[in-house]
C-alpha cells in the first residue's frame, strides 16, 4: 500500500514536471450568423484527451502539448471546426450553425461523448432550447413530436401526470416497455404505480421518470434501438433517453439565470352531449303507442322526455319546497364545471467555474393547482440540483451530480370509483345545472343537513343533493383526498484518473433514493334523503364507511461502474480505442400498503388515521423486493480516416433473478459508420451533397426478469367476493391459500436482435438534411406473466414464451427554407412507422390474454400486432352489416370474443417550424397518431345514461344504421324493425367502446422576442428572453371520436395501454415565460 | 521515474480489476432470489379453512344473489341497479368471471393441493375431498360441462378441456367415497377449530358426506333414474348417518369476517339492492306462512307492517315510493343493519337433509318413512329461523302445501316445495337448482324485464361460462345460451 502510495506522488511529481512544458491558448468563440458568442463549445486538443469548455461569454482557455498540436472546436447544432495552432496563442474561431449532423457531438451510453458521424446507429439529440420549446413540465412529454421513433402518450398533460415513452413499438409483452431514463450517466427509477384500489378506479400519482426538472436538462439523447444502448445491459433493451444536465464552464464569470413560466390550463376535449333529452327513463306506452316518460327527479339517466322547456319543480322536496327549472338543456353544464387551472415555475440557476473546476446550482419550484374547482388537483415540486466538476493536479478528475426533489400533491381520482369526479360529471343528466351544486351549504345540494321529517319531526344527517345514485361532484372535491408525498435524492460521484494521455480509468458511483408516501382518504357518511315522502326512499341512504389508506413505497437503486478506456493511434489513418468496464446495480424496494378495515371502514367521520379503523387494520401489501446485476463488459472503437467508424460492443451479465443455471448471458453487438461524402468532398457532387453517411448495426441485448419469479408461493387466505372479502384470520383461525401465479423454475434470459440500416444526408451545405433508419427488432423468450384458465387452479404463469417483431422506418427531415438576413424559416418534421407482429407464441397457443377490463381483453395473437383489443361486439354479415333481432331490431352479438383493432398507431408524424425575424422567433409543432384504436369507458357510461350525443335524435323505433335481419339464413337489409335506444345503448356489447385513436394535436407553440446585446447594453443583464407558449393546444380527432383525448389513460404509464377508463380529461397550458441571466 | 509511474498505474488497475473480478466470484452476492414475501409451503391444516370459506364465499354470495333471484325469492330493488341483468336473463359472461375463479382458484385449488399434500393428514385430506365434491357438483349444476380431470394440474395444463357433467358426476361420487375412506381412518391429527364447519368432528363430517351423496344421487333422478336408485341404495346398505345439523360457517361483526352476502353490500357502500319478490312472498302467505316474516323484515304499508313484495324484475314499473322488504338479517340480506354480519352460511341445511331423505323413500329408492321425513324437515327450518315446535305444528296441519299426499309423484311435488320454502335466502342457488331438476314449485313467472321477448316464456336454466374462460382457454368450448338445460335437466 505504501509503495502505492508512493506512486501516486511520483506520478503527481511527473505529471506537474510535464505540465511545465505546456503553454495556454485562449480565444473567443462565436456564431457565424449572428457573431454572437457562442457558449458551451468543446474545445479538444486533437488525438487527446484535453478539453475546455467556452464561457457564457463564449471564451475558452486550453493548454496544449506536442508537436503540429490542432484545436477542435465543436458543438451541438455547429459544425465543428479544426484549427492548427502553429505559434499563436489566441484564436479567435467562429462557428457556422445549422448542419445538425456536423460534427456534433452526442453522448451515448455511460455518459461517453462521441461525435454522431462515427455512430452507427441513430441517436437524435435535443438540445435544451428545443427541449423546452412548448413549456412542458416532463421532460419526457416535451420530446412529443420532436424525434422520430419515439412513442409519447402523455395522457392528461397536467404537472405531474404520468406520460409514457416507447421507442420502437412494445417488446416486451408484459414487462417493462418504456425507454431506460438515464441522467448524467446513471439510471434512475421510472416507476409508475397507479393508485387507487384498482385500474377501474385510478389515481394517477405520476410516473417517477417525470421528477427530472427539464430546466435542469442540457441536452436528451434518444438511443432509440439496442445496439445504441447496449452498454447499459438489460435494462436498456427499450433503448434508452440520455439526459445530460447543465454544468458550469472553465474559467467563466459566475452567471446567474432566473426563468419563470406561468401557465394556464383548460380542458382540451370534453365528449359531445345530447341536448334534447333529460332526466328520466320511459315507461311504458298509452293506449296509443305513445312512450310514456318517468320524470324521476333522483336519477342520473337522460333517458326522459324531450325537453319541454316548461318551468318544473325538480329535486328533493326539502321543507316542503321544492325548487323549480326550465326542462330543457344545459349545453355546457359539464364544460363549465372545470375552471381555469394555473401554474408556475421558477428556475433559478448558477453556474461558472475556475480554471479546473466548474459547478452548476439551480433550484425550481413548481406550483400548479388544475381544472378541478377549488384547490383539490395540487402538484407542487421543489427541487436543487448541484453539478460539479473538478481536475486535480495529479491527473485525477471528480465530478459529482446531486438532484434533491420534493413533491406535495393532492390528485383527483378517475375511473368509476365513487371519488371519481369525472365519472359523476358524465353520469349528470343532462338538464341538471351542475354548476349551481357548487354550493354545499345550500341544503338542495348538501349532505349532513337537517330538516323536518314528512311526521313533522326534526332530522338530521339528510342528503339535498338530487341523484339517489350519483354523489355531488363539489362534495367528492371537498371530502376525498389522495395525497402523495415524495423526497428524492438522486446523484452520481464520480473519481477518474489519466495516467497517461492514452489511459483513461473511470469509476462512478450512482445512487437514486427516494420515499413516497400516498394517503388516500374517502369519507365516512350515512346520509338519508331529505324528500323521504317522495320519490326518494329511506331504504336507500347514501352510505359510505370511509377508508383511509397509506401505501408507503422506498426505492433504492445503486449503480457502480468502474471505467478503462485506452486510445491508441496506429497511424495518421487509422485510430482506436478500447474501454472495457464492470457494472454493478442493486435496487431494492419496500413497499407497505396499510388501510383502515376494508369492511369497517374508519369509526369517527374526519378522521384519518389507522387508529381510526373499525376493525382490524388491513395489511394490503407487505413487500420487499431485492435484486442484483453483475455485469462486464466491453466497447471496442475503430476509425479510419474520417471516413469509416466500427464499433463493437460485448457484455456479460450475471442476474440475481434468474435461475442458477441461467442466470449469466452474453450479448454482443456491431455498428459501422461510413462517411461517404468524405469521397465526394472534392466533386461537385458536394455542392449538392454536402454530408453523406450511411450506418448499420446489429445488436443483441438480454433481459432478466422481476425477483421471485420461479417458485410458487402461498399467500394469507383472502377470499375476495366481488364487492367484499373474507379475511384471515378469522377469529382465531388463520388460513393460506395458494399463490395467483405459477413461477417458472427454468426462466431464461429475454433476447433482443436488432438490426438497424440507416443513412444522414445534408444538402446545400446542411441547409437541408434528412435521417432515415430502417430497423427489425426480434424479441424471443419473452418473459410473460400470462393470465391463464382459472380452471387450472391458478390465474398467472410465467413463462418463455414467443418472439415478437417490430419493424419500421422512421424519416426525420429539417430544411431551412427560407433565409434571408433578418428572417429565417425553418421546416422540421418526423416520420414513424412501426409494425409489430407476434411471430409465434408458445408450441400450440396462437394467443395469449394480456389482460383487460371489464368485458374487454387485450391479446397477443400469432399474425397480429402486439397488443390487440378481444371482445364481444356487434355481429355483422359477411358485408360488415349489423346483423339485428327480427322481433327487437337491436343489434345481435357475437358469441365469442373478436379482434378489435390494436392500441399501436399505423403510423406517426410531426410538422414543425421555427421562425426567426430580427429578434422575435415563432415556433410551432404539429404531431398526428393515425390508425389504432382504444377502449373508451366515457362511451359506455354516457351511453348507459343516455348523455351522449348517439343517444340523442329519435330514439324509439329507430332503423339500426346499415343493419340487416337473417332471415332463413339470409340476410336481409332491415328497412321495418326499429329499436329503442334506451334499450340499446344502456347495455351493449364492450366492442362498442372501441374507437378510433388517431388525432392531430397542435404539440407546442410559442413566440418569444430575445434582447439583443446592444439594447441590453446598459442593463446589467446578460441575456433576456420573454415569450408566450402553449403546448398540447388543439385537438382534431376523427368524427367517430366524440368522447375523449385518445392519449387519457386510466392505466398511466403502465402497460395496459389504450384503456380511457373515465380518466381525468387532458388539459391544454398555455401562458408566457422569461427567462434573464446576469 | 516514469518507467514506475506506469508499472503502478497498471498494478492499480490490475488491482481494481481482481477486486472486482472476485466480487463477481461471489456468488453470494447474486443469491438473494428466495421470496421473503410469501411462504413456498402450506400445511393442509392451514389450507383447509381457504377452501371452506371460498365455498361459502360462492353459494352464500354470487350463487345466493343469482340463485335467489332466479328462484324468485329475491328481485332487484327499484331504487338501485346492481343485478338487474339477472333479472332482464341477458348476464355478460364477465358476470361469472368471479364466480369461477372463487371455484377453481379459491376452493377447488386449495383443497386439491390438501389432497396432493406430503404431509400425514388423512382427515383433513377427507374433508378436502367432500368439499372438493361439493364445489364441483355446484360448479356443474352452474355451469353443465366443466374442467374436470385436465383441471388443477396447474403448470401441467393450463388450458383445461371440459368434461361432460356425467362424468363430472361420476368423479362426485368418487371424491365422497375417498373422503369418507380417509375421515374413517384409525388415527390422524385432528383438526379442532381450523374446520370452520363441524370444528373437526368426523362424525358429522361422515353425515355431511352421506347427504352430499344423496343430494348428488336424486339429482339425475330425471336422466338416469335407474343409476341413482342404485347409487342410493348403496348408500343405504352402508347404514349411513346424515346430516342432523346444518353444515354451515358461522360468522362475527369483524369486518372481513362478516357473512359474505352482508359484506358484499357493506362493500356496495350498503345499497339494498335485493327485496322481497311476490313470486315466493305470496306463497309463504297463501300458506300463512310464520317463516315469512323471519325471512323477510316488516315494513310499513299503508298503515300496516306487512311483508311488502314486487313482482319479479318488476324494477322498471314499480312506483318508487312503494316500501318493499328486503331480505332479514336472518339470512345476512339487510344492508342497513349490522346484525345481517353474523348470519351463517348453510353448505347444506338440517331440513334439506330430511327432504332429500323423504324424496329418496317418496321414489321407493331407500327405507324409511316418508311423511315423518317430510315434516321433520318442515320442523327443522322452523326451528332454524326461531320459531317453535308449536308454530310448525300449527302449519303442518293448517297449511295447504304442508300436506303430504299420497302418490308418489305428488309427495314429490311436496317435498320440494317445502324444501324450496325452506331454503328461502339461505340457499337460493339448491333452490333454483332443484326447480331446475323437479319444476317444482311450479310458480316461478317470467320476469317483468325479460329481455327473451314477449312470447319467450324461457326462464334461466344454466349460468353461463365466465369471460375468462372464453379469452384464456384455448379448449373453451363455446358459450351456451342460458335456456340451454343442463344435461340432468330432464
Amino acid at each position: 500500500m505504501n509503495k502505492l502510495v508512493l506512486s501516486f506522488f511520483a506520478l503527481m511529481f511527473a505529471v506537474l514536471m510535464v505540465n511545465a512544458q505546456n503553454r495556454a491558448i485562449s480565444g473567443i468563440v462565436t456564431g457565424q450568423d449572428d457573431g454572437q458568442p457562442l457558449p458551451g463549445v468543446s474545445v479538444r486538443l486533437k488525438g487527446t484527451q484535453t478539453g475546455v469548455q467556452s464561457d457564457a461569454s463564449g471564451k475558452y482557455s486550453i493548454q496544449i502539448t506536442g508537436s503540429n498540436p490542432v484545436l477542435v472546436f465543436s458543438s451541438i447544432g455547429f459544425a465543428s471546426k479544426e484549427v492548427p495552432v502553429g505559434s499563436s496563442t489566441a484564436i479567435n474561431v467562429t462557428l457556422a450553425g445549422d448542419a445538425a449532423e456536423l460534427g456534433e457531438i452526442v453522448v451515448t451510453a455511460n455518459a461517453i461523448k462521441r461525435e454522431k458521424r462515427t455512430l452507427g446507429y441513430s441517436a437524435p439529440t435535443l438540445n435544451n432550447q428545443d427541449l423546452m420549446q412548448g413549456q412542458n413540465s416532463s421532460v419526457t412529454n416535451s420530446l412529443a413530436g420532436k424525434i422520430a421513433g419515439v412513442n409519447i402518450t402523455t395522457t392528461s398533460n397536467t404537472p405531474g401526470s404520468s406520460s409514457r415513452i416507447v421507442l420502437r413499438g412494445g417488446s416486451s409483452i408484459s414487462g417493462n416497455n418504456q425507454a431506460l431514463i438515464v441522467v448524467d450517466g446513471v439510471p434512475i427509477d421510472n416507476s409508475s404505480v397507479i393508485g387507487g384500489a384498482s385500474s377501474l378506479e385510478s389515481v394517477d400519482f405520476g410516473n417517477r421518470g417525470n421528477d427530472i426538472n427539464p430546466d435542469d436538462v442540457a441536452s436528451v439523447t434518444v438511443l432509440k434501438g439496442p445496439a445504441a444502448a447496449a452498454l447499459y445491459g438489460s435494462r436498456a433493451s427499450n433503448g434508452a433517453l440520455i439526459i445530460t444536465t447543465k454544468t458550469g464552464t472553465k474559467s467563466a464569470k459566475t452567471s446567474i439565470t432566473f426563468s419563470t413560466s406561468n401557465a394556464f390550463s383548460s380542458v382540451l376535449k370534453l365528449p359531445d352531449f345530447q341536448n334534447e333529452y333529460g332526466q328520466g327513463y320511459s315507461a311504458g306506452t298509452d293506449d296509443d303507442g305513445n312512450t310514456l316518460y318517468e320524470n324521476d327527479p333522483k336519477e342520473n339517466w337522460s333517458w326522459g322526455a324531450p325537453f319541454t322547456g316548461v318551468v318544473q319543480p325538480w329535486g328533493q322536496e326539502i321543507d316542503g319546497v321544492r325548487q323549480e327549472k326550465a326542462y330543457s338543456a344545459i349545453k355546457d353544464n359539464v364544460k363549465d364545471f372545470f375552471k381555469t387551472g394555473f401554474s408556475t415555475t421558477n428556475n433559478l440557476s448558477l453556474s461558472g467555474g475556475s480554471e479546473k473546476s466548474t459547478f452548476f446550482l439551480g433550484i425550481n419550484s413548481l406550483n400548479s393547482n388544475q381544472v378541478m374547482p377549488g384547490n383539490k388537483d395540487t402538484y407542487n415540486k421543489y427541487g436543487v440540483r448541484f453539478n460539479g466538476t473538478t481536475e486535480f493536479t495529479n491527473n485525477f478528475y471528480a465530478g459529482v451530480s446531486v438532484n434533491y426533489s420534493k413533491i406535495n400533491s393532492n390528485q383527483p381520482a378517475g375511473g368509476q370509483a365513487s371519488g371519481s369526479i369525472y365519472d359523476n360529471l358524465l353520469q349528470t343528466p343532462r338538464d341538471i345545472p351542475i354548476t349551481g351544486l357548487s354550493d354545499l351549504s345550500n341544503k338542495y345540494n348538501g349532505y349532513g343537513i337537517s330538516g323536518t321529517g314528512a311526521d313533522g319531526l326534526p332530522r338530521t344527517g339528510q342528503y339535498g343533493y338530487y341523484g339517489a345514485y350519483t354523489v355531488n361532484p363539489y362534495y367528492i372535491l371537498d371530502t376525498y383526498d389522495n395525497f402523495n408525498d415524495v423526497s428524492r435524492i438522486t446523484g452520481s460521484f464520480n473519481i477518474g484518473y489519466k495516467p497517461k494521455s492514452w489511459l483513461d480509468i473511470k469509476e462512478r458511483v450512482g445512487i437514486d433514493s427516494y420515499s413516497e408516501r400516498r394517503r388516500e382518504q374517502s369519507p365516512k357518511y350515512t346520509f338519508l334523503p331529505a324528500d323521504e315522502a317522495g320519490n326518494y326512499s329511506e331504504d336507500n341512504p347514501q352510505t359510505s364507511n370511509g377508508s383511509y389508506q397509506i401505501a408507503q413505497f422506498n426505492v433504492n437503486e445503486f449503480v457502480h461502474d468502474l471505467m478503462v478506456t485506452a486510445t491508441h493511434k496506429f497511424n495518421e489513418d487509422f485510430q482506436g480505442s478500447l474501454m472495457i468496464g464492470n457494472n454493478i446495480r442493486q435496487r431494492y424496494t419496500s413497499t407497505v400498503t396499510t388501510a383502515t378495515n376494508a369492511s369497517g371502514g374508519l369509526v369517527v367521520p374526519g378522521w384519518y388515521n389507522l387508529d381510526n379503523s373499525n376493525g382490524p387494520i388491513d395489511i394490503v401489501v407487505d413487500n420487499i423486493s431485492r435484486r442484483r446485476l453483475f455485469g462486464l463488459y466491453a466497447d471496442l472503437n475503430l476509425s479510419y480516416k474520417n471516413l469509416l467508424f466500427l464499433e463493437a460492443t460485448a457484455r456479460n451479465d450475471w442476474s440475481s433473478t434468474l435461475p442458477v443455471a441461467n442466470k449469466s448471458f452474453f450479448y454482443p453487438s456491431v455498428s459501422l459508420s461510413f462517411l461517404f461524402s468524405e469521397l465526394l468532398k472534392e466533386s461537385s457532387v458536394s455542392n449538392v451533397l454536402s454530408y453523406g453517411k450511411v450506418r448499420t448495426s446489429y445488436a443483441q441485448v438480454g433481459n432478466d426478469t422481476d425477483p421471485y419469479q420461479l417458485l410458487n408461493t402461498y399467500s394469507r387466505g383472502e377470499i375476495n367476493g366481488s364487492f367484499g372479502s373474507t379475511n384471515f384470520p378469522f377469529g382465531n383461525v388463520a388460513a393460506l391459500m395458494a399463490g395467483t401465479t405459477l413461477g417458472n423454475a427454468d426462466l431464461k434470459p429475454e433476447k433482443t436482435n436488432s438490426f438497424e440500416i440507416g443513412t444522414e444526408l445534408g444538402f446545400f451545405k446542411s441547409r437541408l438534411s434528412v435521417d432515415f433508419s430502417y430497423y427489425v427488432n426480434n424479441s424471443k423468450n419473452q418473459i410473460l406473466s400470462i393470465p391463464i384458465s382459472g380452471a387450472s387452479g391458478y390465474g398467472f404463469r410465467v413463462i418463455n414464451a414467443g418472439e415478437i417483431q417490430n419493424k419500421g422506418v422512421e424519416l426525420s427531415l429539417r430544411g431551412t427554407v427560407l433565409k434571408a438576413k433578418d428572417f429565417s424559416m425553418e421546416l422540421y418534421g418526423t416520420y414513424t412507422k412501426n409494425n409489430s407482429e407476434v411471430i409465434s407464441l408458445l408450441p400450440g397457443v396462437s394467443q395469449l390474454s394480456l389482460g383487460g377490463y371489464s368485458g374487454m381483453g387485450i391479446v397477443a395473437a400469432v399474425g397480429h400486432p402486439y397488443g390487440e383489443f378481444y371482445g364481444v361486439t356487434n355481429r355483422t354479415d359477411e358485408q360488415g352489416r349489423t346483423i339485428v333481432s327480427a322481433t327487437s331490431g337491436i343489434p345481435l352479438t357475437t358469441t365469442s370474443a373478436e379482434y378489435l383493432g390494436s392500441y399501436n398507431p399505423k403510423y406517426q408524424a410531426s410538422l414543425g417550424t421555427n421562425i426567426t425575424y430580427k429578434n422575435w422567433s415563432l415556433n410551432a409543432l404539429f404531431d398526428t397518431k393515425h390508425g389504432g384504436v382504444f377502449y373508451s369507458r366515457t362511451k359506455d357510461i354516457m351511453a348507459f345514461n343516455g348523455t351522449s350525443a348517439e343517444t340523442g335524435g329519435q330514439r324509439v323505433g329507430v332503423i339500426y344504421p346499415n343493419s340487416v335481419i337473417i332471415v332463413n339464413g339470409q340476410s336481409v337489409v332491415n328497412t321495418t324493425v326499429g329499436y329503442d335506444k334506451e334499450s340499446y345503448y344502456p347495455a351493449y356489447s364492450d366492442g362498442q367502446n372501441i374507437v378510433d385513436a388517431s388525432y392531430v394535436k397542435l404539440r407546442n407553440m410559442g413566440l418569444s422576442y430575445t434582447f439583443s446585446k446592444q439594447q441590453l447594453q446598459n442593463s446589467r443583464l446578460g441575456a433576456l428572453t420573454v415569450g408566450v407558449f402553449g403546448n398540447n393546444l388543439f385537438i382534431w380527432t376523427p368524427g367517430e371520436n366524440k368522447y375523449a383525448d385518445p392519449e387519457v389513460n386510466s392505466a398511466g404509464a403502465g402497460n395496459a395501454q389504450g384503456f380511457d377508463f373515465t380518466a381525468n380529461p387532458s388539459v391544454r397550458n398555455y401562458g408566457i415565460n422569461l427567462k434573464v441571466s446576469f | 521515474m516514469r518507467n514506475q509511474n506506469i508499472f503502478s498505474s497498471k498494478k492499480l488497475l490490475l488491482l481494481l480489476l481482481v477486486s472486482t473480478i472476485s466480487f463477481a466470484g461471489c456468488k453470494k452476492y447474486l443469491d438473494v432470489n428466495e421470496n421473503p414475501n410469501n411462504p413456498p409451503t402450506a400445511a393442509p391444516a392451514l389450507l383447509l379453512p381457504a377452501v371452506e370459506a371460498s365455498v361459502a364465499q360462492i353459494i352464500g354470495n354470487s350463487f345466493q344473489i343469482n340463485g335467489g333471484v332466479w328462484a324468485q325469492y329475491w328481485t332487484q330493488n327499484p331504487a338501485a341497479s346492481q343485478y338487474r341483468t339477472y333479472e332482464r336473463y341477458d348476464v355478460a359472461n364477465t358476470n361469472y368471471d368471479r364466480p369461477w375463479l372463487t371455484i377453481y382458484r379459491n376452493a377447488l385449488i386449495n383443497a386439491e393441493l390438501i389432497i396432493k399434500s406430503t404431509e400425514f393428514s388423512p382427515y383433513t385430506k377427507g374433508m378436502a375431498y367432500v368439499l372438493k365434491a361439493y364445489t364441483f357438483q355446484v360448479a356443474t349444476d352452474a355451469f353443465g360441462d366443466i374442467p374436470l380431470t385436465d383441471a388443477l394440474q396447474g403448470i401441467d395444463n393450463t388450458s383445461p378441456k371440459y368434461a361432460t357433467q356425467e362424468l363430472v358426476y361420476d368423479s362426485i361420487f368418487n371424491y365422497i367415497d375417498k373422503g369418507i375412506v380417509l375421515l374413517n381412518s384409525p388415527i390422524g391429527p385432528e383438526l379442532g377449530e381450523q374446520d370452520m364447519i363441524f370444528q373437526g368432528d368426523r362424525t358429522k363430517w361422515n353425515a355431511f358426506a352421506n347427504t352430499l351423496k344423496l343430494r348428488a344421487y336424486l339429482r339425475l333422478s330425471q336422466v338416469n333414474p335407474s343409476k341413482a336408485q342404485a347409487g342410493i341404495a348403496a348408500i343405504y346398505r352402508a347404514n349411513p348417518r346424515f346430516l342432523t345439523e346444518d353444515a354451515a360457517i358461522q360468522y362475527s361483526t369483524t369486518g372481513g369476517n362478516q357473512n359474505p352476502l352482508f359484506n358484499e353490500m357493506v362493500g356496495l357502500n350498503r345499497t339494498q339492492n335485493i327485496i322481497a319478490s311476490s313470486t315466493a312472498v305470496n306463497q309463504f302467505n297463501n300458506n300463512n306462512d310464520p317463516r315469512v316474516s323471519r325471512f323477510y323484515n316488516l315494513v310499513p304499508v299503508n298503515g300496516d307492517t306487512i311483508v311488502s313484495s314486487i313482482r319479479q324484475g318488476a324494477y322498471a314499473s314499480t312506483s318508487l315510493s312503494l316500501r318493499v322488504s328486503p331480505p332479514s338479517v336472518l339470512v345476512g340480506g339487510t344492508a342497513a343493519d349490522g346484525r345481517s354480519a353474523v348470519a351463517p352460511v348453510k353448505l347444506m341445511s338440517a331440513s334439506e337433509s330430511y327432504f332429500l331423505q323423504a324424496e329418496a323413500v317418496s321414489r321407493g329408492w331407500a327405507t324409511g318413512t316418508a311423511t315423518t321425513l317430510f315434516t321433520q324437515g318442515i320442523r327443522e327450518s322452523f326451528t332454524a329461523v326461531g320459531l317453535t315446535a308449536t308454530d310448525a305444528t300449527a302449519y303442518i296441519t293448517a297449511a295447504p302445501d304442508a300436506q303430504f299426499p299420497a302418490l308418489p309423484a305428488d309427495q314429490i311435488r311436496q317435498i320440494i316445495t317445502q324444501k324450496y320454502y325452506a331454503m328461502c335466502g339461505f340457499q337460493g342457488f339448491e333452490a333454483w337448482t332443484e326447480w331446475r331438476r323437479t319444476g317444482y314449485p311450479n310458480i316461478l313467472v317470467r320476469s317483468a324485464a325479460s329481455t327473451l321477448g314477449a312470447a319467450n316464456q324461457s326462464l334461466p336454466l344454466r349460468m353461463i361460462y365466465p369471460n375468462s374462460e372464453i379469452t384464456t382457454n384455448m379448449n373453451f368450448p363455446g358459450i351456451i345460451p342460458i335456456t340451454t338445460p343442463v344435461w340432468w335437466d330432464k
